[in-house]
């Protein structure tokens, strides 16, 4: 008897579709403790207690130099740093979808000058210049999002206008062209529902990417001092005698949150350009 | 030629955009430019004194000007003045510059290595078991912030099992300069060099591995295999000269990225270069300093990436064309 082929849309079973079930599972966890943080953390955020203690039943990770629950505050951190990570990759993916739509579509001069000012832009090392910016603006959530999404939206255009080229030619745009289809609705009804794959794949690495921005901005002292993430978290265990006393349940929680929720993403990331048959990888 | 006439306008206009923008960002940025370009350290100034200033930095004059000014000052190697180290910020920059290209270079060596190695590995077994467990060691490597690395590794090696200095880049007992005690220094670098090569390794081991995937399904390695070449063979002289190409632009592309990391990694190694410049410049507000450092990493980056265009072009005749 023939073998029933499998529709192509239940083939995926492989690995790409574990690590990225595994990468919804942790980031739905941390969502819900960011949504529960008030109800979950043992202490409220402003009691001070004796500082520098080790973790106990009371404090599972001690306390910092100003006597407040690492605990608490880390369920609190996890608010700040996931929200920036996806407003910043929102507002990149949102800016370089239109940018590569748009010169992808028109080619001629405009794109070449787009495909320039990315290759450009890829070059700056993003750290000295985001450290510039946000110490010129001032530290506040809203500057750090603005100085991510300055370099960030240049990967997302990059990728949607490569696909976008390739749609250009089928024949079913010279078609609608012919049919003279008003080119908004081209570009909004026919090229975008094609490149949405692509805007989703590289949105959910950019998340990824923007917390890891905004960790080093925040390590660095950058960051929002009233919004505590875990990046400033990180920086007040390293200027304040948490690393240099080893006190590793300060500084390496943080740290390793920043790691999963980033890795989540990377590997939903992987899920998606593994769907759209890996044409475009994820890390370009 | 004109491969290579294209690239040498595409760095010439690059480098105009990035003097550009040096110049534009403290003037566009909000407050006062006068302080903007000082720093905080000139509070107090007299009405007069406020006026001199405003007169040596040209800041009454039209933006023009001002520009002029700033390439022709630039090409005299002039940077600026740092009042919070009451330095000329070039030198400053002389000074910390040769302990990042000490952290960077091996770095960017070993870490192609790593992730040629690996992803040679990978790509040749690729789906197996040991293919799942490198990527996934990569993917986690990095989704790791570059400072957390370096810490956990610092807290570990040094603080715990005192295999490695705690930091710095030599021992307080060789007093002379870097070159008078090699053999310190190569201890002091082990650590730093270990974790930015590693941290920076997971990018280049993805495309590494990619290409290895797409290279291994062509023909010329059936048609190898026909000829009677040996397995080996096969993969250590044809797919890795082929496989290895596209990495090679890519380090260059992604030096701009291991600058990020060195900086961090110098900081938390308290390594005395450009990122603990950058770093205590940010502290203070020190903006010339800041401002330096950036144009002066970024001219490096790009001046490393239109070379190896240039190699690539000379390796690869295909891209020429």
């Amino acid at each position: 008897m023939k073998k029933m082929k499998q529709p192509e849309h239940f083939k995926i079973r492989s690995v790409e579709t574990i690590f990225g079930a595994c990468g919804f599972l942790c980031l739905f966890i941390f969502c819900l403790i960011s949504v529960l943080a008030p109800w979950l953390s043992p202490h409220a955020l402003d009691t001070s207690f004796f500082p520098f203690l080790s973790p106990s039943w009371q404090h599972p990770l001690g306390t910092n130099d100003m006597g407040y629950d690492i605990f608490s505050e880390l369920l609190h951190s996890s608010r700040v740093s996931l929200i920036i990570g996806l407003v910043a990759a929102s507002i990149s993916a949102f800016i370089g979808s239109l940018i590569g739509i748009v010169s992808g579509y028109f080619r001629g001069i405009m794109g070449e000058m787009v495909t320039g000012a990315i290759d450009l832009f890829l070059l700056i090392p993003a750290l000295p210049l985001m450290i510039i910016l946000a110490s010129y603006l001032g530290a506040s959530i809203w500057n750090i999002v603005f100085v991510i999404v300055l370099l960030g939206w240049c990967s997302t255009a990059r990728a949607v206008r490569a696909k976008t080229l390739k749609l250009r030619e089928l024949p079913f745009i010279d078609a609608m062209i012919a049919l003279d289809i008003p080119v908004t609705r081209i570009l909004s009804r026919h090229i975008l529902p094609n490149v949405m794959e692509i805007i989703s794949a590289k949105f959910v690495v950019s998340v990824a990417g923007a917390m890891l921005s905004e960790a080093s901005l925040s390590f660095l002292g950058l960051g929002d001092p009233t919004k505590v993430s875990w990046g400033t978290m990180m920086h007040y265990a390293f200027k304040r005698g948490g690393f240099a006393n080893g006190m590793w349940f300060w500084y390496l929680p943080p740290g390793l949150c920043i790691a999963v929720c980033a890795m989540s993403f990377v590997l939903i990331g992987l899920y998606f350009s593994k769907r759209d048959n890996g044409a475009i990888p994820w890390w370009q | 030629m004109t491969f290579f006439l294209l690239k040498f306008s595409r760095l010439a206009i690059s480098l105009l955009f990035i003097l550009s923008l040096n110049f534009l960002i403290p003037r566009i940025m909000p407050g006062n430019p006068l302080f903007t370009i000082l720093g905080p350290d000139v509070v107090g100034l007299s009405q007069k004194e406020y006026r001199e200033l405003e007169e040596e930095y040209g800041l009454n004059a039209t933006l023009l000007a001002q520009y002029r000014e700033y390439l022709t000052k630039l090409l005299h190697w002039d940077l600026g003045y740092s009042y919070h180290h009451h330095r000329p910020v070039a030198l400053l920059i002389i000074d910390h510059l040769t302990r990042t290209l000490l952290l960077l270079f091996p770095s960017v060596l070993i870490s192609s290595l790593l992730a040629v190695i690996m992803g040679m590995v990978s790509g040749r077994f690729s789906g197996a078991a040991i293919d799942v467990l490198i990527t996934l060691a990569f993917l986690a490597v990095y989704a790791m912030p570059t400072f957390l690395l370096a810490m956990v590794g610092l807290d570990l090696f040094s603080f715990r099992y005192n295999l490695f200095p705690l930091g710095g880049l030599k021992s307080p007992s060789c007093t002379g300069d870097l070159l008078s005690c090699p053999g310190d220094v190569l201890l002091h670098l082990v650590l730093p060099v270990a974790i930015l090569s590693i941290s920076s390794a997971a990018v280049k081991f993805m495309v590494t591995r990619n290409s290895v995937i797409e290279e291994k399904q062509q023909d010329y390695v059936l048609y190898a295999r026909a000829k009677g070449i040996s397995t080996r063979a096969i993969w250590l002289v044809h797919i890795l000269k082929n496989a290895s190409l596209p990495l090679l632009s890519l380090i260059a592309l992604h030096l701009a990225f291991m600058v990020s990391g060195a900086l961090l990694v110098e900081i938390v190694f308290s390594i005395n270069g450009m990122g603990i410049l950058i770093y205590e410049a940010a502290i203070n507000r020190d903006y010339p300093v800041l401002q330096g450092c950036f144009l002066v990493l970024t001219v490096i980056v790009l001046g490393l990436n239109t070379l190896v265009d240039f190699i690539y072009g000379i390796l690869d005749p295909r891209v020429r064309a």
